[in-house]
């Protein structure tokens, strides 16, 4: 049973996170008219649910939670984009390590070409080289960044609204900044803003 | 890198221990004291540490102005209708 201080309750909190939510759906869904959908009808599912919400102060979490729970159970199987390969998160012994390796040697033309302050113009252009990387991860690294970089949940809030470990959140952070990482270099590369005379100096 | 204790007693650690904290370290989830001191204290002797810190910083500064958005003016009246009617 609700009742008007449910509902004021209720109220200000869609009132505070309406552009986290939007935001969320929108990289969720990748269409304004579905993610306006699926945000609507979070916000439906989550007033039906208000009872069951015991900790009154972990509203965000848990109507995120009830996002995506709403976007797996509904938009993703009508969805008519093709399903992503679904990467491997259980990576085999060695893998974590693999991916450490790769941190610490092959982006170091990366770090070159960032921290020189003559490349300044190029970072003004990064807004949407970023956006465009983002837009390529896989689903699950794609919104543990959007969870956690973008809207700032804590690891275990962000475990709390995809029903994973939070070790497993962790692990996608590290992969998402490293393929995130990797992605921005060649495009940089690809996109001729940094020359082959810079990849050579900076390789040798 | 090694495995020497640095002059607050501290175990040193190296680039791979540090690279395996970084990100938690800038996300917030380093919660043991010793290991936020160990990873600050290898980044003030290692350039490429240091860096990588550094560049993930305004990275991640980036991608939150990038991906930072507002709900479209027709969305936020679509619910304060719909709360209304609840």
């Amino acid at each position: 049973m609700t009742d008007q201080s449910d509902k004021a309750y209720f109220s200000d909190g869609i009132e505070q996170c309406m552009d986290s939510l939007y935001g969320l759906a929108l990289r969720l869904t990748r269409n304004s008219a579905d993610a306006e959908d699926l945000v609507a009808e979070a916000v439906t599912r989550a007033w039906s649910a208000l009872a069951k919400l015991d900790d009154r102060r972990r509203f965000q979490p848990w109507l995120f939670r009830i996002l995506h729970n709403c976007f797996v159970s509904e938009y993703r199987k009508k969805s008519v984009r093709p399903v992503e390969y679904p990467y491997d998160e259980t990576p085999a012994d060695g893998d974590d390590d693999d991916l450490t390796m790769l941190l610490i040697q092959q982006p170091d033309e990366f770090l070159d070409w960032w921290g020189n302050p003559e490349r300044e113009f190029i970072n003004q252009l990064l807004g949407e080289d970023i956006m465009s990387a983002i837009e390529k991860l896989p689903e699950a690294f794609r919104i543990a960044v959007v969870l956690v970089n973008v809207e700032g949940f804590t690891y275990d809030e962000a475990a709390e609204i995809l029903d994973v470990p939070k070790g497993t959140v962790h692990s996608r952070m590290k992969r998402a900044r490293t393929l995130l990482q990797k992605a921005l270099w060649e495009h940089a590369r690809e996109a001729g803003l940094v020359t082959s005379n810079e990849i050579d100096r900076c390789t040798t | 890198m090694s495995d020497d204790k640095n002059h607050s007693g501290q175990e040193e650690i190296g680039c791979i221990e540090a690279i395996n904290a970084l990100y938690a370290y800038l996300d917030g989830e380093l919660s043991n004291s010793e290991t936020i001191a160990q990873f600050e204290h290898h980044l003030t002797h290692c350039r490429h540490c240091y860096s990588r810190t550094e560049m993930e910083t305004a990275l991640t500064e980036k991608l939150r102005k990038a991906t930072k958005g507002t709900a479209p003016e027709k969305l936020q009246n679509r619910l304060r209708n719909l709360i209304d009617r609840f």
